[in-house]
């Protein structure tokens, strides 16, 4: 039973789920309302449990004296002064506004910024015309790139006139090249969601269960 | 060192260095490159425009701290451009760190418009499952928020009484920095018939390609060139238009070193090659 009752459950809502997104019967949309609300529930919950197990390990590592455990200090002083000035001052006043104005948007800000600088090096080392396919992507890459900012169309007027636009390679390779890969993609994996979701619903997939083989 | 092997070996601190002041000078001295406005930008143009004043919008920030530098630009534009035509903006995040930027940016844009909170914009807050939160908005907004970010009743909210599902949002538009405006378009759009456009990060704008052509998707901007656009498109230039300066020399350099890179690759083959002859000749 401990396996049987999940497997059947996943049936049963499986099948209530499939069947009232094609019938208009209100009884069956306020299952699908109710199920909606568990599922922002549940998701509710996981913050709590993501919560405890930063604390935990934070505390664990202090304790423990692992290697750059002060740092954990930092980690569990921003989870609490964060967490209590929205709780004392709300988040339209108070602390709360300026640490989100003046810590984390300039740390989010500056770890992504960071992209630019490693991608320009990383492109210059990496991206070699060693192959057709590797030119292919590396000719696609630049002019994408120069394509979709300003100085594209300035330099493809300075050096071709107006006969050749970076602009327009540019979005041949997204609409043609680039839209039918990614449409490709889109529907195998939308085939394959399907399958798995049936294999589930039909309890042929049990791996959620802990079964491996 | 052979000429071919300097190409090829540039020290990173001096790429670095070169990224950093290829972004900053002309953020500093605008250089004012023309901007071309792009198809997917005049189509989200238009779906705004098309609304009358009183229509309602739902603008959703599906984007954090991270990627504030590409998309808010977007942001700040489709509030200038709904408030100048009288447009009702509900909004809400799918992120929590979208809350302090959503109250900004609203704020700024009724202080600055003269606008009244509840009568013309309205901020939902966080809910903390994004997509059954699309999916419960096409039922009802209020059982999905019974309360805005600040804890005040939705049903009490004059806007809000006009708007129970997406029948009465009069567009929906995403600003996002992941694949969040996927989503709008096949649970908001595909279920529940919503009209649907969007503004991301050039990284995911490349994916927004198959929902744009398939019309699930009406229109959007793209990068900061697509918030640069949407900015000529409603004569207010702002941030978008200052960053695609500085955004257009860093992609030129990025692809000059590749250009480098490259040359070095090929002089290298080619010495490699008449080196080989000249040893097997000798």
């Amino acid at each position: 039973m401990k396996r049987q009752g999940p497997i059947i459950l996943a049936f049963i809502v499986g099948m209530l789920m499939m069947i009232q997104f094609f019938t208009p019967w209100p009884r069956l949309q306020d299952v699908y309302n109710l199920f909606l609300d568990w599922k922002q529930v549940v998701l509710g919950f996981t913050y709590i449990l993501g919560t405890w197990s930063l604390v935990r390990y934070h505390a664990k590592k202090i304790e423990r004296r692992q290697e750059n455990y002060p740092y954990s200090y930092v980690a569990l002083a921003g989870l609490v002064v964060t967490v209590g000035a929205a709780a004392i001052w709300k988040t339209a006043s108070g602390p709360y506004p300026w640490l989100f104005d003046y810590v984390q948007v300039p740390m989010q800000s500056t770890m992504f910024s960071l992209l630019a600088f490693f991608v320009a090096s990383a492109s210059y080392r990496a991206f070699r015309a060693r192959t057709v396919n590797a030119t292919l992507l590396l000719v696609a890459g630049c002019l994408v790139m120069l394509g979709r900012v300003s100085i594209g169309p300035y330099i493809s007027g300075t050096l071709f006139g107006h006969e050749i636009s970076l602009v327009q390679i540019s979005d041949w390779v997204l609409n043609v090249p680039n839209l039918a890969a990614k449409r490709g993609i889109m529907i195998g994996v939308g085939l394959g969601m399907t399958a798995t979701a049936i294999k589930i619903v039909l309890g042929i997939e049990q791996t959620y269960l802990g079964k491996t083989d | 060192m052979a000429f071919h092997d300097r190409l090829m070996s540039i020290d990173r601190r001096i790429i670095f260095l070169a990224v950093g002041l290829a972004v900053a000078l002309p953020l500093i001295w605008p250089l004012g490159f023309p901007v071309e406005v792009s198809k997917e930008t005049r189509d989200f143009y238009r779906e705004i425009e098309a609304l009358k004043p009183g229509d309602v919008i739902l603008l959703s920030f599906d984007y954090e701290g991270d990627v504030m530098a590409e998309v808010d630009p977007m942001a700040v534009a489709v509030m200038n451009h709904a408030f100048t035509k009288g447009l009702k903006v509900v909004s809400l995040t799918t992120y929590a760190g979208g809350t302090g930027i959503a109250e900004r940016i609203l704020g700024q844009a009724g202080r600055i418009y003269g606008k009244t909170y509840g009568e013309d914009y309205v901020f939902l807050g966080y809910n903390p499952d994004w997509s059954g939160t699309i999916l419960r908005l096409g039922e009802s907004f209020k059982a999905t928020y019974p309360t805005d970010q600040q804890g005040r009743s939705t049903s009490g909210l004059p806007l809000m009484q006009r708007v129970e599902t997406y029948r009465d949002i009069g567009l929906i538009v995403s600003i996002s920095g992941s694949a969040l405006p996927e989503y709008w378009a096949i649970w908001a759009g595909g279920r529940y018939g919503a009209k649907v456009i969007s503004g991301s990060t050039a990284i995911q704008a490349v994916l927004i390609y198959p929902y744009y052509q398939a019309r699930q998707i009406l229109g959007f901007l793209g990068g900061l060139k697509g918030a640069a656009e949407y900015e000529t498109l409603i004569a207010k230039p702002g941030m978008g238009a200052r960053g695609m300066d500085a955004q257009s020399i860093a992609h030129g350099l990025i692809v000059l070193f590749i250009i480098v890179g490259n040359l070095g690759y090929f002089l290298a083959r080619r010495a490699l090659r008449h080196g080989g002859t000249k040893a097997a000749g000798a």
